[in-house]
């Protein structure tokens, strides 16, 4: 199998299967960045829309000496961040509707077996998911996106701080202040 | 050690970026301090939550980031099967054609046999006149204009005929 760097390499040749190769290898974890950064289901897919257009744009300039995913979560976290942004501007702003058309509420939660189903179960989940969106979105933008990189994406301190840009010892105490405020604004839920 | 100062040290123990030295702290520490064990557990869980708070991608995702893509010309076109088809086809194509000339060409021979040294070895006769191999491969030339001609037991007992280097001059 191919790695990414390679793929980007044949993406800068003009290989369209390298592209949809990286894509479909990313396309989920960079809306579920979004999401989880947004906290909005249209705005996620809209930005992550903007970073593959981005990614594609900015494909001269990636070098195979970068992690691709490093590289990536740079771009979708300047993406997010601009879309924050903009979202300041009055009568931007967009609510935290989980309940709109086309939603799926029941998307990344893990469902029971059938013997175990218990709705009960399924609408905490549902309201876990819910609060836990709206608290990350009170956290500052770097903590956010620090806990969110580390503990939703996967990555390492030390990725985390490549594509934040600070050390290794600010990702551990940003991470740190993140899940202390979130525990306090899940007080109850989270057990 | 106080518990306000170590939580930092668990929060990156549950991450798994504490140092060695840290993890034992923090596991001795879980030891006597059932508060900071149950902080643990809550961090577990809201890692667990966070995985969980996934975005939907939606079915038309793909469909629209490449329309979008490709009208900025970020994205190479497919190309269309039938030239892949066509350009694929040419191997064969060409090897066909090369087989064909040379056996043309080969027929060519025993159609000029007014010189003796032209006659191909074994066939005796006056010059001008055709031997029953002659006749045979004059026959399949029709064979070569409709190959529908044949059928599956002739084209087994089909043999190639190529001219010696002395026979072509």
């Amino acid at each position: 199998m191919r790695t990414d760097a390679e793929l980007m390499a044949l993406y800068q040749k003009g290989s369209r299967d390298a592209f949809e190769e990286l894509f479909a290898r990313h396309h989920r974890r960079v809306i579920h960045f979004c999401y989880r950064m947004t906290g909005d289901q249209a705005r996620a897919e809209e930005a992550a829309q903007e970073v593959f257009l981005r990614i594609a744009r900015a494909a001269s300039t990636y070098q195979p000496t970068a992690r691709f995913t490093t590289w990536m979560y740079t771009i979708t976290r300047r993406t997010t961040l601009n879309f924050l942004r903009d979202e300041k501007e009055p009568g931007e702003k967009v609510p935290i509707d989980t309940t709109g058309e086309g939603y799926d509420a029941t998307e990344g939660i893990s469902l029971p077996g059938r013997g175990d189903w218990d709705p009960e179960q399924v609408a905490w989940e549902a309201q876990l998911k819910d609060k836990l969106l709206e608290a990350l979105q009170k956290l500052p933008e770097v903590n956010r996106a620090a806990f969110v990189l580390n503990r939703g994406e996967g990555l390492s301190y030390e990725e985390v701080a490549t594509v934040l840009g600070v050390t290794v010892q600010a990702v551990k105490s940003r991470i740190f202040r993140a899940r202390e405020t979130l525990l306090a604004e899940l007080s109850g839920l989270v057990e | 050690m106080e518990c306000r100062e170590i939580r930092e040290i668990i929060s990156a123990y549950v991450d798994g970026e504490a140092s060695p030295e840290e993890a034992r702290r923090a596991e001795e520490h879980f030891g006597r301090c059932p508060e900071c064990r149950a902080a643990e557990k809550r961090m577990r869980a809201l890692g667990v939550a966070v995985v969980r708070a996934e975005g939907a991608v939606p079915s038309d995702f793909r469909e629209n980031l490449f329309a979008r893509m490709e009208k900025e010309d970020l994205l190479p076109k497919r190309r269309s099967i039938f030239a892949f088809s066509l350009r694929w086809a040419a191997i064969p194509l060409a090897a066909a054609a090369a087989l064909a000339l040379f056996v043309l060409s080969s027929r060519d021979v025993p159609r000029d046999l007014s010189s003796t040294a032209m006659r191909p070895p074994g066939v005796s006769g006056p010059a001008g006149e055709l031997s029953p191999e002659d006749r045979e491969i004059v026959a399949y030339l029709d064979i070569l204009e409709d190959p529908d001609m044949l059928d599956e037991t002739e084209i087994e007992e089909m043999e190639i005929f190529a001219p010696s280097p002395e026979q072509r001059g």
